[in-house]
């Protein structure tokens, strides 16, 4: 077998093109997720009186479905569900043509990071040590003070590799992408590997590029949580 | 100036606390003594609502309260009134001596900053820390970061320090210092309550002990009482055993 190199090089240029259409499928969800797995976290320290045991309740089931099953499932589904709503409603919103494959794919991206989101931040919350409140406390200041100038900076210390991690595996995740039509890297090279029967050399590409973005996020997270440690001794 | 009465306290089924009533005058240095478990930590957190008391009253000057229903601003008064030292001190993580100094001053008490920063640097030099305002608390031994807790209390000047078992996390070595700053607090005649085990510590410094004892006050009196002619005998066997040896005769 033999390497079709200017094809790889073609499509190293195409897929990259579809780089920002990756990268809003792994930020987009992820921003929407923090307030939500923020809530949830909260929930679980403080223990809230029903939330807290809703919030175990979502994590322990979310993260038990494969992604595939979601997207599988959802994007089945749920065109078919909000059809039905607008047209209960008397409107005459298509929702077939007017709401676009990648609404979907943030909508269930976000399910799974809501999941592992709260995770990590409960972990990280419940890292703080219980006399950090205390003294803080002590020393007058209200519940908000409290959290925001003494247990949040802490507790995000303490998140922030969990969150590399996160991050990467929303990245791998938006590789699914395709399956509902969103021309993302993945499905940019799938195209053009069907189109010039070149698999082994676009997905090559594509490889290189997973792996480009997630070298790239790392380092970013590395340096930062240096910044963010520079209260413990080095 | 603080009186609390009758405090209860449990812990699911365990009494730690049965009814403890303590007086405080201003300018008093209150000695809490006992074996661990006798409530006395319980009953120092109480004072400031880091525990939550299930019964007792607290009065304070004019300040009236029920220790279990008191509002969330009653418990925020008596927090800018008090100030906690903790035995594993407790310092902000993620600030440096002089931010978890001016911490209660800027935020809690909305002293300006350059204000607050005066006072803050003023209460660290007192302590013996002018070299280290830019320290971060991993940076400091237990011995200053107890210190710079002490400094953290002492600059939102508050009517009555409370004083948690200060030494007892401490190095055997370091404990002098900490104690040293405390001795110099209670010269300068500052209100406070302290938890300790340090006996050699309590005949130099307290002018009242309350000896407590499976979550009652056994008995209290003035240093001199206690130490020298205790009545009780529970007291007696306390002190017996944790007194240093030296008064027997060669």
């Amino acid at each position: 077998m033999t390497w079709n190199v200017p094809f790889m090089y073609e499509t190293f240029l195409n897929t990259w093109k579809a780089v920002p259409t990756t990268l809003k499928l792994t930020f987009i969800p992820f921003l929407i997720s923090v307030p939500f797995a923020f809530l949830l976290a909260m929930a679980q320290i403080k223990k809230v009186r029903f939330w807290s045991r809703f919030a175990q309740g979502y994590v322990s089931f979310v993260r038990g479905i494969p992604v595939v099953v979601l997207v599988l499932l959802f994007y089945n589904t749920l065109p078919g569900q909000l059809a039905a709503i607008f047209k209960f409603f008397g409107s005459s919103f298509n929702v077939y043509r007017q709401v676009p494959g990648i609404t979907y794919a943030y909508f269930i991206f976000s399910l799974t990071a809501i999941a592992a989101l709260t995770e990590i931040f409960r972990a990280a919350l419940s890292a703080v040590d219980k006399g950090q409140l205390e003294a803080a406390y002590a020393i007058g200041l209200n519940a908000p003070q409290a959290y925001v100038r003494i247990i949040f900076p802490q507790a995000i210390a303490v998140a922030w590799p969990n969150l590399c991690n996160l991050l990467i595996m929303l990245v791998k995740n938006t590789s699914l992408a395709f399956m509902m039509t969103v021309k993302d890297i993945t499905q940019t090279a799938k195209l053009g590997a069907a189109l010039n029967y070149c698999y082994a050399e676009a997905y090559t590409v594509i490889l290189i590029i997973y792996v480009i973005i997630c070298l790239i996020l790392e380092q970013i997270f590395r340096r930062t949580e240096r910044y963010l440690n520079r209260h413990l001794v080095k | 100036m603080l009186t609390i009465r009758d405090v209860r306290k449990s812990f699911q089924e365990n009494e730690v606390l049965k009814g403890v009533s303590i007086e405080v005058e201003k300018g008093d240095v209150v000695v809490i003594l006992g074996p661990s478990g006798s409530g006395k930590t319980t009953l120092l957190r109480s004072i400031n609502f880091l525990e939550r008391a299930d019964s007792g009253t607290l009065d304070w000057e004019d300040i009236h309260l029920d220790l279990k229903h008191a509002s969330r601003k009653d418990v925020a008064l008596i927090r800018k009134k008090t100030a906690f030292v903790f035995q594993n001190y407790n310092l902000f993580k993620n600030k440096t001596a002089l931010e978890n100094v001016m911490e209660g001053l800027t935020v809690a008490r909305k002293v300006p900053k350059k204000e607050a920063e005066k006072i803050a640097k003023e209460a660290l030099d007192k302590v013996g820390l002018s070299e280290r305002y830019d320290y971060y608390p991993s940076q400091l031994s237990g011995g200053q970061q107890q210190r710079v807790g002490i400094a953290r209390a002492v600059a939102v000047n508050p009517d009555i320090i409370l004083f948690d078992e200060p030494t007892s996390a401490l190095d055997p070595e370091l404990v002098g210092e900490v104690l040293n700053v405390i001795k110099t607090l209670a010269k300068e005649g500052t209100t406070m309550i302290v938890v300790t085990h340090e006996i050699k510590f309590a005949q130099e410094v307290a002018n009242k002990v309350v000896f407590m004892d499976g979550g009652f006050v056994v008995e209290e009196g003035s240093a001199n009482e206690i130490f020298n002619h205790p009545k009780e005998e529970r007291t007696q066997q306390f002190l017996r055993r944790i007194l240093p040896d030296y008064d027997y005769a060669i």
